[in-house]
């Protein structure tokens, strides 16, 4: 279609969608009734009148036009499910109908080519229709067996030159499925540790746990690369923080310019830092001083003022914290804690990092009682144990100290005794 | 750090376009400059306004006002001012103050 017409098109179908003034119409939607056309957002874009032809506040697109029929039909029908094999579900309706459920791992950061390959399967074997589950794994829907075999052989086949699985099947149960994470160093600038090495580090390390149901119940892995825990760090069974250990730097000559000040000054969680003035070249300047003795290294103040980096090569590291969750199920959701306060970065491989967790993935398998989460677990055998089998050594840096720091010390004289005690 | 040349000044910016000395280096052709940036036709009263508002409150207080602070000293509501700066508070009618390049989780 020439340029004009489908401009003119687009044109005609968003003036009728506002007119319908976004009540939803499948008919009317240009995002269904017109497929993506590259050109067109140049075409309209004039920056001397930005405003013109401003398409804005449309949201996304309603899920329904892209659910597949069936699903459609038996939309808040369904009966029961099963998973007939790792990675596999089937969903039955009351109407009698029958879906297929394939979940594959991806490594969440995709390539357009990677996405048009995941196109190709879901149009070759899903009529076009193709999920994303809320850990970034893929969901392909057949409505039948042959399908689902050939679907299974074809997503099993598919490597990447170096010998990775594109599309591995698993993620279900009690299993680990993908590690929700961070940008990490592809893209922020307060990280403390990367993000995707760590979690390829962590999955290859884990993989046979992705495609099986080995464990005694669902283990979430959850990695952020800083403490502004972007996902799901503090309510995952086993979770990865980068942290740093060293004060920001200030950089007196430029902060006065690129910073409020009173932020990175409210920005500090224990009162840190206060103003102060210095003297550059004979010019008085405002600027922020930091108490280091006080300083607990969050980088709250880098996140609100350029003028206080803190990433330091030697300095920065992982933590390990476990035990949180967020179902409700049989106890309540709970926040995970720190075990191991520092590991450092060891790029590319982070092989410490990976050791631990794996080690205390395998602890917690061989102890936990089917459906126990690893908090309900380390709650049921008492923290000391925890420690104790794990093999971790306790440090003071597990002893909460802030603020309301006294609820989580031990006012009781229950507990076990353990190697961490020495009886003389 | 880049500089843009405009109208015989010379501006020292950073990647986003915002004034790196800060207010020290604001002056009538850094808004004109911004003005064509930003796609703004004419810089009415209710510009000026706004702008001025920004920097009083920044002397003053050390921080750029809260959107809901704007709004009541100005007595413009959020959807005014994006029709005077379509970038919005921060990266339009912020940059053209002269105030810092705002920060946090944006």
């Amino acid at each position: 279609m020439a340029d004009e017409k489908v401009i003119e098109k687009l044109k005609e179908l968003w003036t009728k969608y506002e007119e319908i003034d976004g009540k939803f119409d499948e008919e009317m939607d240009p995002v269904f009734k017109e497929p993506y056309y590259p050109g067109v957002a140049e075409k309209l874009f004039n920056p001397d009148k930005p405003m013109e032809n401003r398409i804005t506040d449309i949201g996304p697109p309603y899920f329904r036009q892209f659910l597949p029929p069936i699903i459609k039909k038996n939309y808040g029908k369904w009966v029961s499910h099963e998973i007939i094999q790792p990675g596999v579900l089937k969903y039955e309706s009351e109407t009698g109908d029958v879906i297929y459920v394939v979940r594959c791992g991806t490594p969440r950061l995709e390539t357009t080519d990677y996405i048009r390959e995941i196109c190709d399967i879901a149009d070759k074997y899903c009529d076009g229709y193709v999920r994303w589950t809320t850990r970034n794994n893929i969901e392909f829907h057949v409505d039948s067996e042959e399908k689902l075999k050939a679907l299974i052989e074809d997503l099993k086949n598919r490597k990447h030159p170096n010998g990775s699985y594109k599309f591995p099947i698993g993620g279900t149960g009690a299993s680990v499925s993908n590690i929700v994470h961070t940008q990490g160093w592809i893209h922020c600038h307060t990280p403390a540790i990367d993000a995707s090495g760590v979690v390829k580090s962590i999955m290859d390390e884990l993989f046979e746990y992705f495609g099986s149901h080995k464990l005694p119940a669902k283990t979430r892995l959850a990695l952020a690369c800083c403490l502004n825990m972007c996902g799901a760090v503090h309510c995952s069974d086993i979770a990865i923080v980068g942290i740093h250990r060293k004060p920001p730097m200030v950089e007196d000559d430029r902060i006065q310019h690129v910073c409020e000040i009173p932020l990175a000054i409210a920005a500090c969680p224990l009162g840190a830092i206060k103003p102060a003035t210095v003297e550059i070249d004979g010019q008085k300047k405002k600027t922020v001083r930091v108490n280091a003795e006080r300083c607990m290294f969050c980088g709250n103040c880098y996140t609100m003022c350029p003028a206080m980096p803190i990433a330091d090569g030697e300095g920065d590291g992982i933590a390990i914290v476990v035990g949180g969750k967020v179902t409700n199920r049989i106890s309540p959701p709970k926040f995970s804690r720190v075990v191991i306060p520092f590991i450092p970065n060891e790029p590319p491989r982070w092989p410490t990092a990976v050791k631990w967790i794996k080690h205390i993935l395998e602890v917690y398998s061989q102890h936990a009682n089917k459906y126990e989460r690893v908090g309900d677990w380390i709650e049921r055998i008492g923290w000391e144990k925890f420690f104790e089998l794990t093999d971790i050594p306790f440090t003071e840096k597990s002893i909460d100290d802030y603020r309301l720091a006294y609820t989580t010390y031990r006012t009781s004289t229950h507990f076990k005794f353990t190697k961490h005690i020495e009886i003389k | 750090m880049p500089t843009v040349e405009y109208k015989g000044k010379v501006f020292e910016v950073d990647e986003d376009g915002f004034l790196q000395a800060g207010l020290d280096a604001w002056c009538q052709e850094w808004v004109e400059y911004v003005k064509e940036q930003e796609g703004i036709q004419e810089l009415t009263e209710e510009h000026w306004k706004v702008i001025n508002i920004l920097q009083d409150y920044y002397k003053k207080n050390g921080v750029a006002p809260m959107v809901r602070i704007l709004s009541k000293l100005t007595g413009f509501p959020l959807k005014k001012i994006y029709e005077l700066f379509p970038s919005g508070p921060g990266k339009g009618a912020c940059k053209m103050a002269g105030l810092p390049k705002p920060t946090g989780c944006v």
